[in-house]
């Protein structure tokens, strides 16, 4: 590949992300509003958003550590798609795998945690700890399918795991041959999406908002693109683990969207658990599921 | 004179010219030149990373019949790489304004330096070792220059530092039986003559050798369950020599782990060993040791409310990652094993170094008498964060590196229990490193600390050099993965082939480079976005800041720092049961006990009568 | 105190170099007007009808508008009903808290001149006397039908251009302290330190300055932000 083409692909890969994950925050406010009976948001209305906040006149800022945090966010988030493959485009792909994916996923979130802590605002640091807990709780079951996935496969590679997914057809997909890995994936992936029942970490009646409490105009701006690009990650990375990837994009983007779909139907059935009973909901049952599944992937 | 000569005697002179320099004013500095020289000594062994042969040192002592000598080999020079560097920039820490800070105190500062030499030149000569019996006096050596680094500072160290001494003491009298099981076995304490017997001895008698020389080393690595003295001993130890022992120290005992474990008796004979009933092997159990050595200290680390005991008990934790990767035995797991104790040695250090500083400031590391420090103390904060992103292992930092080999090497080795205990250690550590970052240096900053300064530049030069190594090794991981393949091929590993950036191999690359030149690029990306859209913020006072309408004053603390996961310890806290505690205090009262009741016996009930049925019955043993 | 002037000032014309920057300013000022998040300030009985106007009846999701939490996070700043003294110091607050362009909207008479509390001692009777009011929804109580039409009003003042009304809080500020301070008492001090932000972001104007903020600053706490020291 040339440099040309790889630079190119590394400079869209975050872009089609975010427009994407603009389109999936739509979907996701819309399923909302259609479960509550209302109309929901015109399709503009993320990208309003994130323009208006950007657009405020006066930013308010607690320190230098504070705007590090968002551009941590942001840019880890864009550094973590060029991870991610999708269709036509491996970026570099190959040159992480799944493992350090996951893990450059942690670095946003340590800049958010840090420009957070800054604000000096005791909701922000609760939700943090609150978040991290969550993360703690979501991200055991999610290590079990990452362990059973590259067992299984034989390898950490994404574009592998996909070339092989492809070649035995929907029959071969992870969510056909590792079904019980399929489902703790999907609930880790709903908690790690931190929205209802999940959604202890931002509790606006609680802690007002957590980590956004004193996040205005482009701070709050940057976090929205971030939940842009969680959104995104996310289902991605369950699409590339369990559904074969994207044959092409139309494929792709249905399976990603039906991904993120699937969890935020449930999610505003639900009120939020609090923080020991989702330790506790998420230690016990897509663990329990996922070990049956590994020991059946490894028998 | 070899190399291996010089580098001792300079280690040695050091050690002299502690002695005799002790009115010497700025005897710090000389101090640290002369680890440098030691540094550059071990520089001029550099071949050894590479894969050249052993240096051997030109001298030899026979004592009854047996040969004592000493050599470096590859992983000898690993690992004092490690412990000089550590001296070296530990030294450097305290030859400026901590040294007088801490005289000023009413500590003895001489002491403290004389301590830190004779440290360095003790283990470089416990990993010169060339035979059991050097290797043993090294041991001792080492043992007793720690207690006295640790005893310094006041009756609670001292109370640590007898609390690390009897389980050393344990610990050496584990390991002489096993150099007498070896003795008695192999015929002789050079390390060939074990290997060579090895495949002849019985499996008790393999087990015994593990056991005994695993209790032996375990207890300087803070094995479970030996691990309960290291976190007070370490955390009462005066700064400098805190991050030295935090540093290198506990990783002596894994220095020896591997020479007799994998070098000498080999990872297959030991997982051959089956234990009865159970589907574990002997490698097995050592690894199921080995990570519950990171889950349940990483844990309890998080509960710590002093940040020096929060850091001292995630050493504890950190040195189970090695061990588990150097017991899995292959390329990928045993290069983490190896590497890991590096990259641990290098943000150990300035994480200890930095809370030393704050500590320096502002006369606390109370994680709740903290707060908001950053403005006053960035570089500080810089480092502490470098620190942290290593030691939870994320990218782009060295920790990164050496955990990913390890969870790649569980993932070949097919060990999906002890991959997510090592990812659920990974965690933990995660949440706990926050905490100390946010109580320390983010949140509210205390009415009492606004006048706090930045920690004087002969303190936050070795902090920065060492986050610079952590940064640079996390980025080109391939330099010290070169000194980590001479090392597996010193100790008879399968060598990890590797490239500058990390991995490459089908079952899944890494290669750093591209990696974190991507993460950078994507922050550029995020700061262009950040900086270039939108209208230039404004920065606000701490107190302006949403309280649900309340007017706050610097008088009332506006701080979320105690108790700081809340929520996950009401799941969790029951299981804090201080079982090891429990064992402990359990184990010392019955020798206590028993200790009385032949006190009793001994002095209460006509002594001489068992004075004279003891002899007799020796006299009976000489004559027959 | 000076009677409230109502007439709103044109802001000040910066030279603009880009040639796109009309088009860039009517693209922000459009999509502030479709994505206006609000803190409701929940003061009286106009807060009951917010929750009909939110939810599926008339939902005003579709117009862009959701509740926010905190200030920072808000454009427009809704007053449900009648504000006592204690009550307005925290609205004040939390005014000044918000970030700029940002609207206060009062709903029910109360907000207007008091209301049925013309005549209590302890309730502020014109809101605009303290902070820079965009729109009335008057009524007691406006029905959620009122309240989006009120919306929708404010939304095509924010495409136009004409709902600047929190650029007077800064250029006349004097004015809005020298109220703030008849009825709180001269020690009245918020975290928030306007003056400064109004420097910071040129919105200073001739009566930004006066007598009631040279009061203020002789027994200011200060609140300068913690500057990062080396």
């Amino acid at each position: 590949m040339s440099i040309g083409t790889l630079a190119l692909e590394l400079l869209l890969m975050p872009l089609v992300a975010f427009v994407v994950g603009l389109a999936m925050v739509l979907m996701l406010r819309r399923i909302g509003a259609r479960i509550q009976r209302r109309v929901g948001p015109p399709l503009l209305q993320p990208l309003y958003d994130v323009v208006k906040l950007y657009g405020k006149q006066t930013q308010i800022s607690h320190g230098i550590v504070h705007d590090i945090g968002i551009v941590m966010a942001v840019g880890g988030y864009i550094a973590a798609e060029t991870l991610l493959p999708v269709p036509g485009m491996d970026g570099i792909a190959a040159k992480g795998g799944l493992i350090t994916l996951v893990y450059v996923l942690m670095v946003p979130m340590l800049g958010l945690a840090l420009g957070v802590g800054q604000c000096a605002n005791p909701n922000g640091s609760i939700g943090i700890s609150r978040a991290l807990t969550a993360m703690l709780a979501y991200d055991i079951p999610f290590v079990i399918v990452v362990f059973g996935i590259s067992w299984h496969y034989g390898t950490t590679d994404l574009t592998r795991i996909i070339a092989l997914q492809q070649a035995a057809g929907p029959a071969g997909w992870g969510a056909a041959e590792m079904p019980l890995l399929a489902i703790a994936g999907l609930i880790a992936l709903h908690a790690s999406l931190g929205k209802q029942p999940f959604e202890i970490y931002v509790a606006p009646a609680e802690i007002a908002t957590g980590p956004m409490v004193e996040m205005g105009g482009k701070y709050l701006g940057g976090l929205f693109v971030m939940q842009c690009f969680q959104l995104y990650t996310a289902s991605v990375l369950y699409t590339t683990l369990f559904l074969g990837g994207g044959e092409n994009w139309i494929l792709f983007l249905l399976k990603i969207f039906a991904v993120v779909a699937i969890p935020m139907t449930l999610a505003y059935l639900f009120p939020r658990y609090r923080t020991e009973d989702l330790v506790r909901l998420l230690w016990k049952w897509p663990v329990l599921i996922g070990l049956v599944g590994l020991a059946l992937v490894m028998r | 004179m070899t190399a291996l000569d010089n580098l001792l005697l300079l280690a040695l002179l050091t050690v002299l010219l502690l002695l005799a320099g002790r009115r010497l004013s700025s005897l710090g500095w000389y101090l640290t030149i002369l680890f440098g020289a030691q540094f550059a000594g071990l520089l001029m062994m550099g071949a050894l990373g590479y894969g050249a042969p052993p240096v051997p040192s030109s001298l030899h002592i026979g004592v009854m019949g047996q040969v004592m000598q000493w050599r470096f080999d590859a992983l000898s020079w690993l690992f004092a790489l490690i412990t000089v560097g550590a001296g070296l920039t530990s030294s450097w820490y305290l030859a400026g304004d901590w040294g007088r800070h801490y005289r000023q105190r009413g500590g003895n500062l001489w002491l403290l330096q004389l301590a830190l030499a004779v440290n360095v030149f003790s283990m470089l000569l416990l990993l010169a070792s060339g035979d059991l019996l050097s290797l043993f006096i090294g041991w001792e050596l080492v043992s007793w220059s720690a207690f006295l680094l640790m005893a310094l500072n006041g009756a609670d160290a001292m109370r640590a530092a007898l609390r690390y001494i009897t389980y050393a003491m344990a610990g050496a009298m584990a390991m002489m039986a096993g150099l007498g099981l070896v003795l008695h076995t192999a015929g002789s304490l050079q390390y060939a003559d074990l290997a060579a017997a090895v495949p002849t001895l019985s499996s008790p008698q393999l087990w015994g050798l593990i056991l005994l020389f695993g209790m032996g080393f375990g207890v300087k690595m803070g094995l479970l369950p030996l691990h309960l003295w290291q976190a007070r001993a370490y955390s009462e130890t005066p700064g400098p020599g805190a991050s030295f022992l935090g540093a290198v120290s506990t990783r002596m005992g894994l220095w020896g782990l591997i020479l007799v474990l994998v070098q000498l008796v080999g990872l297959v004979p030991i997982a051959d060993l089956a234990i009865p009933y159970t589907f574990l092997d002997a490698r097995e159990l050592l690894m199921w040791v080995a990570a519950l050595t990171i889950i349940l200290p990483t844990y309890t680390a998080l509960r710590q409310n002093d940040a020096r005991m929060l850091l001292a008990w995630h050493g504890i934790g950190q040195g189970g990652y090695m061990l588990l990767g150097v017991l899995m035995g292959d390329a990928m797991g045993s290069a983490g094993g190896l590497m890991h104790a590096f990259n641990y040695a290098t943000y150990q250090a300035p994480l200890f170094m930095a809370v030393y500083a704050v500590r320096y400031r502002t006369g606390t590391s109370d994680l709740n008498r903290l707060g908001g420090l950053v403005t006053r103390m960035p570089l500080s904060f810089l480092v502490m964060l470098v620190g942290i992103i290593g030691l939870a292992g994320l990218p782009p930092m060295n920790g990164f590196v050496s955990k990913w080999l390890i969870y790649r090497g569980l993932i070949n080795d097919g060990q999906p229990l002890l991959f997510i205990a090592a990812v659920v250690g990974t965690f933990g550590t995660i949440l706990s490193v926050y905490k100390l970052i946010h109580n320390t240096f983010l949140g509210q900053l205390r009415l009492e600390h606004v006048e706090v300064r930045e920690a004087p530049w002969s303190m936050t030069v070795p902090m920065l050099l060492l986050s610079a190594v952590v940064f640079v090794t996390g980025y080109l991981p391939g330099l010290v993965l070169d000194w980590v393949a001479a090392a597996q091929q010193a100790v008879g590993l399968p060598v990890l082939v590797h490239t500058l950036g990390g991995v490459e191999s089908p079952l899944g690359s890494l290669d750093m480079i591209w990696v974190s030149s991507l993460m950078f690029a994507g922050f550029g990306i995020g700061a262009l976005l950040f900086y270039a859209g939108g209208n230039r913020s404004k920065a606000v006072h701490q107190l302006d800041n949403y309280a649900g309408g309340h007017f706050l004053s610097a008088d009332v603390r506006y701080q979320y720092s105690d108790h700081f996961y809340a929520g996950l310890m009401r799941h969790i806290g029951p299981l804090y049961r201080n079982s090891f505690q429990w064992l402990e205090g359990a184990l010392g009262t019955t020798v206590e006990t028993l200790g009385a009741a032949m006190r009793a016996f001994y002095r209460q009930h006509h002594p001489a009568i068992y004075l004279l049925a003891v002899t007799t019955a020796g006299l009976i043993w000489v004559i027959l | 105190m000076k009677e409230l002037d109502v007439r709103i000032e044109t802001p000040e014309q910066r030279p603009r170099s880009n040639p796109l920057a009309r088009v860039f300013d009517e693209l922000v000022r459009f999509c502030r007007s479709r994505s206006m998040f609000m803190l409701h300030y929940c003061t009286g009985c106009g807060a009951i009808e917010l929750p009909p106007a939110m939810t599926s009846r008339f939902d005003m999701e579709r117009l862009g508008i959701q509740p926010m939490v905190t200030p920072r996070q808000a454009d427009i700043l809704l007053i449900t009903g009648y504000v006592s003294i204690k009550t307005l110091k925290r609205v004040i607050l939390t005014y000044e808290q918000m970030s700029a362009p940002k609207y206060v909207i009062g709903i029910c008479s109360c907000t207007v001149n008091g209301g049925m509390y013309w005549q209590s001692y302890a309730t502020a009777k014109r809101l605009d006397q303290y902070l820079p009011v965009d729109l009335y929804i008057a009524g007691c109580m406006p029905r959620p039908e009122a309240v989006i039409t009120g919306m929708r009003e404010l939304m095509a003042k924010i495409r136009d251009g004409r709902a600047d009304s929190w650029q007077d809080y800064y250029r006349r500020y004097d004015w809005y302290l020298g109220n703030q301070q008849h009825l709180f008492g001269d020690d009245w001090q918020t975290p928030t330190d306007v003056i400064g932000e109004a420097e910071h972001y040129r919105l200073t104007g001739p009566e930004t300055l006066g007598e009631h903020t040279a009061l203020l600053q002789q027994h200011q706490k200060p609140l300068e932000p913690l500057k990062l020291q080396l």
